[in-house]
């Protein structure tokens, strides 16, 4: 998004940034939903729970970063949850059962999510079934598969009391002066890129973005980037997931914004046979992007088995409906064609703070599900109703 | 409510409208009227405001979104939306069709407004009435065939239906023959006749200009979003009307430069192709080349199988029979469209809507859709080459709007059909295949076009160009192969090809 809405403006033509409520949609519901939580339990705020929610976060988002890549070319993906069950629990079992090292435990898991997607995605296009089908089987078929795995027991991700690579994915925080490194080296990286392509946009003779509106563009990120990582200080450091979470959200950033694949994405979800007119793979495109999405279900499956603690034969469930919510309360279209990165990371941040502002005030789960299931009507309500406006 | 025939009476009046866009202004101080009965046309480039003129008077333009007075019937009136325009008895048929293809004849005329008892749709009813309908207006159709098993023209009849079946008065044609072959814009110039008897005033946007003047009473010329002129049609001509719609008059209006051929691109070699469900082939022993430097063109009525032909090369339709199809002499052994344009063939589509743009995105975007491989270093799209390239690109096709950033969906069709043409020409393709390439532009943006041809075949390259309009076909090929009925009914140069003996060849087989 922002780059190629804001900076390719041709020469002589005055730059104009639009802003519309639309944008701030999303940021308007978020404020709201933390301020009724803050007033109503004085925990939401602390450190302790931001760290946790952040966690939380991470899991979610990241499952919900995979499933965009499905959604952009008109594809849902309804096995994810299940998936992310069945690798956790394969992996946990492997750990445990076959004290197998961790690394390997995974790496295994990985494979294991890209050539089965993979294969979905080549079920959906080579035999012409949608989408919704071909995973509304993988469903049931991963669930079945994942109880069988783990025996319908409790799998610790560790055997013993030692922690490996798996159990700390999501118990590891790094130490306090990485957190300041870190933000240090993205903050740099942000001003150092946004800095450079202003000025190749110059050369060509095309026109940049207002100084002063990028200024407080960029000043208004690094704040916040700052203060979430003193916060996160506060209590243990910066948790790993959600520098997994990060780097992932950047990953897919770049191959949705900068990459032809990425490209191809939106053409195929907007008008499938226009890009097959113009010589896009489309074919290949799509079984790429589940390929990935499997890689993506595998890292979810293993952070959420390791949140856990154990593989049980309730993990993963209803996480496919989070991650579609995320994504189309953060302005993904489920037609195709339309969605970003930054939209679905505010999606999957609504959707983890009402549970996790729910589960404080000890809400009971009935009404949780009742909760979250309207605010996701009311979040694409809006969505639509501000889309008709501004049009 | 209507005055007898001799005393015509004003039955929409447009008083000084004018309908700004951000940056930019559509219609300026437009004033207009429509006598009943009339068929009124209008003629002007693309941007010229027709399309916008249209929308206001259907609704889809809001009253307030505009400044300026419409009456009608002597009222002043103020639509807030499409179904307040339809009740007063105004109806669009639009230049991209509207109907559910998998609807019948019938429940499409009635969509909306079946005939019901209480709630239940009142099936009888409505074939009875769909049928009625048809006898009135002398037209022929079966009310209970699907509407996707009919052909182009056959559906442009069911659209005039459907409005006329809600009590319409004032018809308005956005194009109405952009898809039809002649015998079919035959039959809809007829219809319209029928329409002026029973009293229906039509409004009647094409740019071609002999149907205008073979069907029109009154010329209204837009340009620049102003009205230039109205004529009565018998004291006027064609060069006048073109030179108040563009300003200047046309000389050279087919600018072919011919170039020396060169060496074959492509052969077609008795290629025969079928579509399932069809018992008889769609293409039947096709031969014919395409040579370096050369513009071949393909001519036909509508469902003689050149789309199809096109869309076969390129992998997108049909089941090969028999035959083969040879690039720089080697077969051509992949039917994926992806490998196919690698060879260096690329097609741009007729239908411009469907393959041949992504709608929501900007120009940028689709310019470089098929190209991206270009900018790609490293697997990263190269912003900057990329954003440079389709400047360039926009210059040189003269595309008309603020920047690269603009959504196509808001361009006119001229500049829509650009972005196409762009498109296709980044890709630098050896045998470009131009399907329709100006259908629905105007004059102006026709001749851009056809020195964008003259370009291609100065550097070598091939052209196939497929062409309903005869005097472009002869004006811009070196030479013809005419299609008649899937079968090849004549192949002529440049030098033999005359209306009449390509017209005798299309309808050879039928």
């Amino acid at each position: 998004m922002g780059r190629r809405h804001l900076a390719c403006y041709k020469k002589g033509v005055h730059i104009q940034t639009k802003f519309s409520i639309r944008d701030f949609s999303i940021g308007i519901a978020l404020v709201l939903i933390w301020i009724s939580f803050a007033v109503s339990t004085d925990k939401f705020l602390g450190a302790r729970n931001l760290s946790l929610l952040s966690i939380e976060l991470a899991v979610t988002a990241t499952l919900a970063l995979g499933m965009l890549l499905v959604l952009l070319p008109g594809m849902i993906d309804l096995s994810v949850g299940s998936g992310v069950g069945l690798i956790g629990g394969i992996a946990s079992v492997l750990v445990f059962r076959q004290h197998f090292p961790a690394p390997l435990a995974m790496l295994i898991g990985f494979i294991f999510g890209i050539v089965v997607w993979s294969l979905m995605g080549k079920l959906i296009t080579g035999l012409r079934i949608p989408a919704f089908i071909i995973t509304l089987g993988g469903l049931l078929v991963f669930k079945g598969v994942f109880w069988l795995v783990i025996r319908n027991e409790t799998v610790p991700v560790t055997a013993g009391t030692q922690s490996n690579v798996y159990s700390l994915l999501t118990t590891y925080y790094f130490p306090k002066w990485i957190g300041y490194l870190l933000a240090a080296l993205v903050s740099s990286a942000l001003i150092f890129s946004k800095i450079r392509s202003r000025r190749q946009l110059r050369k060509h003779g095309f026109e940049v973005e207002d100084t002063e509106i990028m200024f407080m563009k960029l000043f208004i990120s690094l704040q916040a980037l700052f203060l979430a990582v003193i916060v996160m200080n506060q209590f243990r450091g910066i948790p790993l997931a959600v520098v997994i979470l990060s780097a992932l959200a950047f990953i897919v950033y770049v191959i949705t914004q900068h990459t032809p694949f990425g490209r191809y994405l939106y053409a195929i979800g907007d008008n499938e046979e226009a890009a097959v007119v113009s010589g896009i793979p489309v074919q290949k495109i799509i079984v790429g992007a589940y390929g990935i999405l499997g890689a993506i279900v595998a890292l979810t499956g293993f952070m959420q088995t390791a949140y856990s603690g154990a593989s049980t034969t309730t993990v993963g469930d209803l996480m496919e409906l989070d991650a579609i919510a995320a994504c189309v309360i953060g302005g993904t279209s489920l037609k195709g064609g339309r969605g970003t990165v930054l939209g679905v990371l505010f999606g999957a941040l609504i959707m983890t703070s009402l549970l996790n502002g729910m589960t404080l005030l000890a809400v009971s789960p009935e009404m949780k599900f009742i909760v979250r299931g309207v605010v996701l009507i009311l979040a694409v309500g809006m969505d639509v109703t501000l889309a008709r406006k501004t049009t | 409510m209507s005055e007898p025939q001799k005393n015509p009476q004003k039955i929409l009046q447009i008083d000084h409208l004018t309908k700004k866009f951000p940056g930019a202004i559509a219609l300026k101080d437009v004033s207009l009227d429509l006598i009943e009965g009339e068929v009124h046309a209008l003629c002007g480039e693309n941007g010229a405001g027709k399309s916008t003129l249209i929308k206001i008077l259907s609704g889809i333009y809001p009253h307030g979104s505009y400044e300026g007075e419409i009456e009608l019937f002597g009222q002043r009136v103020q639509f807030q939306n499409i179904s307040d325009a339809q009740k007063a008895g105004i109806a669009v048929i639009y230049q991209e069709l509207a109907l559910i293809r998998e609807m019948t004849v019938a429940e499409n005329i009635f969509l909306g407004h079946e005939p019901r008892n209480a709630f239940i749709i009142d099936w009888n009813l409505l074939y009875s009435n769909a049928r009625n309908l048809m006898q009135q207006f002398g037209l022929e159709l079966d009310p209970a065939e699907r509407v996707r098993d009919l052909g182009v023209g056959q559906q442009q009849l069911v659209e005039i239906l459907k409005a006329l079946s809600k009590k319409s008065r004032i018809l308005l044609l956005d194009e109405p023959t952009a898809a039809l072959a002649e015998s079919e814009v035959e039959i809809l110039l007829r219809i319209i006749r029928t329409l002026k008897e029973r009293n229906i005033t039509c409004v009647y946007i094409s740019h071609k200009l002999d149907e205008v003047f073979s069907i029109a009473d009154r010329i209204t010329v837009l340009r620049d979003g102003k009205s230039i002129v109205t004529l009565p049609r018998a004291q006027t001509n064609k060069n006048e009307v073109i030179r108040h719609m563009v300003g200047r008059e046309i000389q050279d209006f087919f600018p072919r430069r011919p170039t020396e051929a060169g060496p074959t691109l492509l052969k077609i070699e008795d290629l025969s192709v079928g579509e399932q469900g069809k018992q008889r082939p769609v293409l039947d022993h096709i031969n014919l080349e395409v040579r370096a430097g050369e513009v071949l063109g393909l001519g036909g009525l509508m469902g003689a199988g050149r789309t199809e032909l096109l869309m076969h090369i390129l992998g997108l339709y049909g089941q090969r029979l028999g035959g083969g199809i040879l690039v720089d002499g080697k077969p051509l052994v992949t039917n994926l469209p992806s490998e196919v344009i690698k060879n260096g063939l690329f097609l741009a589509s007729e239908d411009r809507k469907r393959f041949g743009l992504v709608l929501t995105k900007s120009i940028g975007f689709n310019l470089s859709l098929a190209s991206l491989k270009q900018f790609t270093r490293n697997k990263l799209i190269d912003h900057n080459s990329e954003m440079q390239t389709n400047q360039s690109f926009i210059k040189s096709l003269a595309i008309k709007a603020p920047n690269q950033e603009t959504q196509v969906m808001v361009l006119s069709g001229g500049n829509q059909q650009k972005v196409v043409l762009g498109k296709a020409l980044m890709t630098h393709p050896r045998v470009m295949l131009l399907d329709e390439p100006t259908r629905g532009i105007d004059v102006g943006a026709k001749v851009e076009v056809y020195e964008i041809i003259n370009k291609l075949t100065a550097e070598g390259k091939g052209v196939i160009l497929v062409s309903s309009e005869l005097p472009e076909l002869i004006g811009m090929s070196d030479r013809i192969v005419v299609l008649s009925n899937g079968r090849i009914g004549g192949v002529f140069t440049r030098k033999e090809a005359t209306q009449e003996a390509l017209m005798t060849a299309a309808m050879k087989y039928h």
